[in-house]
């Protein structure tokens, strides 16, 4: 289990032979990429036209809350103190990790948002079972979602059933991750190599200083990440065919596991997953609950952020953990609820 | 004297002037977005707010990098760094380079099975002047698909683009609307079927203005035209439940 935290801009090498070149034909390729958009009229083919909208809207929503997220995220580096996390990370085991998940109501943002938060805790002493929980958790409790899940069912009966159901599945799948975590990872691999931004500081730097400098860093190494996912999410919007799910929808444990598939391709912000979840009526509550509690914790533009700001394997045991533990609970509520 | 010679050794790292530049493409292209009201190509009514605050944190980011980019280290920017930069900066370019376009016919085909059968909208009063919304919320739930029944042969006013049947007669087409709640990635369709078109070569994603009687057949809402003009692409062509 490897949850270390990889570096956001990688120490640059001793000068030796001739410079690297590399950026010219980085350059070069921008322009070019830039002259073919003006000239050949990319629009003009519908499946590139759609392919391109979403995923300049993909990023176009979700970069302003990892923006929000890295920001928060620089504030806690710089103007909270370690000894802070070093009182939480003294509370029993046991009360950590419900701790965190509920903590998560007091982060507004979307997925996207939580992740590079949850790093900077990790760094600053909280435990990596508890970052992790406050990072799923968060974009499934917090009041924005709450209310946006609200709505989205208003006038069905399944309403209360939906809004209470994702906020409690969610904090239990959320915490069922942190206990996995916390159970079979060493506690320090959260905290792994300095970023340049940390190796940058020095005693006389001043506080605004080092907030950019945090800033500007986890900005360039979490955008990275969410633009690889957010082309492969608007690929696969655009090419899936569309009878992929329907066929599903009445069988019982398929249902659960074709909408949790569904959550992880479309990627959803969270805050408005729910009005989709809401128009897919052949599925029944219980997968459309799983749709709502899966998404926010993992798809495929996470996935990207997970494996580039943690590991693979990291990313492996959120799906594998999430998947089982949403399906449980949704198969409980289907046999609860019908 | 020992300060004045550690500042004589500082000089500007070019990982971190491209670093802001890449920072500072994304803050253009949000104030770009924010002073064309292109933003509303991308997101919703509900969500345009996240654009000025993109701006603001990434022109933050970007000088923030800037004011910190002087050295005593050596730091070109190696292959890695060129790579990443480039992958950062490739979205803005595409945003930039692009004529402004919307959805098409092409997606609602895609969009049918994922959420086009009903918009997932709130339940509303279909007791107004009647829009896409209502439509689509009346193809969503029985409550405001009976208000609608209620108002049928009404007249109403739809703006949409049109979206053909292989099967359909010349004078039919699918006049429809994205819903859009966040992102254009969250699109839903609302879609009405008109009938008794004045002649004319529709073709897909046309936009059209059409006035004409309402009527709800099953699941279906029919408009029985008395009129169509075609209309340029609206300043926001998605609307927000």
């Amino acid at each position: 289990m490897a949850l270390r935290t990889r570096t956001q801009e990688p120490p640059a090498p001793t000068p030796t032979g001739a410079p690297d070149r590399t950026w010219l034909w980085v350059l070069l390729g921008l322009l070019a990429v830039a002259l073919a958009a003006r000239v050949l009229d990319p629009m003009g083919i519908p499946w590139l036209r759609s392919l391109l909208i979403v995923f300049g809207s993909l990023l176009i929503e979700a970069m302003p809350f990892v923006a929000i997220g890295a920001a928060v995220s620089a504030a806690i580096e710089v103007f909270v103190p370690a000894s802070s996390f070093a009182k939480i990370a003294t509370l029993p085991k046991a009360a950590q990790i419900p701790a965190a998940a509920i903590a998560g109501m007091a982060f507004p943002v979307c997925e996207c948002g939580s992740v590079p938060v949850a790093r900077r805790l990790a760094r600053k002493g909280l435990s990596p079972a508890a970052a992790v929980t406050f990072m799923l958790a968060a974009p499934i409790v917090n009041p924005v979602v709450i209310a946006s899940t609200y709505v989205a069912y208003r006038g069905r009966d399944t309403q209360m059933l939906m809004v209470g159901g994702r906020f409690l599945l969610g904090l239990i799948v959320a915490m069922c991750v942190g206990w996995v975590v916390g159970a079979i990872a060493p506690g320090d691999l959260l905290r792994g190599a300095a970023t340049q931004a940390e190796e940058e500081e020095g005693p006389a730097e001043t506080r605004a200083h080092r907030f950019f400098s945090h800033l500007s860093g986890d900005l360039l190494f979490m955008s990275r990440f969410l633009i690889l996912g957010a082309l492969i999410a608007a690929t696969i919007q655009t090419f899936v065919p569309a009878t992929v799910a329907n066929s599903l929808a009445s069988l019982p444990v398929l249902s659960l596991l074709a909408m949790m598939f569904l959550a992880f391709i479309l990627s959803l912000c969270s805050e408005s997953d729910a009005f989709v979840a809401a128009s897919f009526t052949a599925f029944g509550p219980s997968a459309q609950l799983a749709f709502l509690v899966f998404g926010p914790m993992v798809d495929t533009k996470l996935a990207a952020l997970y494996v580039g700001t943690y590991s693979r394997r990291f990313f492996w045991t959120v799906l594998i953990v999430v998947t089982t533990a949403t399906l449980v609970g949704c198969l409980w509520i289907e046999v609860i609820w019908g | 004297m020992s300060a004045v010679a550690a500042q004589a050794t500082l000089r500007w790292s070019p990982t971190r002037i491209a670093t802001a530049v890449a920072l500072g493409l994304w803050a253009a292209m949000f104030w770009v977005l924010f002073a064309t009201g292109r933003t509303y190509l991308y997101l919703s009514t509900r969500t345009s707010w996240l654009v000025p605050v993109g701006a603001i944190i990434f022109t933050a980011g970007a000088l923030g990098r800037l004011a910190t980019a002087r050295t005593e280290r050596h730091e070109p920017v190696d292959r890695h760094n060129a790579w990443g930069l480039g992958l950062m900066a490739l979205p803005v370019v595409l945003v930039m380079a692009l004529p402004p376009a919307t959805l098409g016919a092409y997606t609602v085909q895609k969009r049918a099975t994922f959420a086009g059968s009903a918009i997932g909208a709130t339940a509303r009063d279909v007791t107004g002047p009647l829009d896409f919304v209502d439509i689509g919320a009346a193809q969503s739930f029985p409550a405001a698909m009976d208000q609608l029944r209620a108002r049928a042969g009404e007249t109403i006013t739809l703006e949409g683009f049109v979206t053909k049947e292989a099967s359909a007669p010349p004078d039919e087409i699918l006049l429809t609307r994205y819903i859009v709640t966040c992102c254009v990635a969250d699109a839903t369709i609302a879609q009405v079927r008109v009938v008794g078109l004045p002649p004319g070569d529709y073709t897909n994603d046309e936009w059209l203005q059409v006035t004409g009687n309402v009527y709800p057949v099953g699941r279906e809402v029919l408009v029985a035209a008395s009129g169509a003009t075609q209309i340029p692409v609206p300043d926001q062509p998605y609307l927000t439940p």
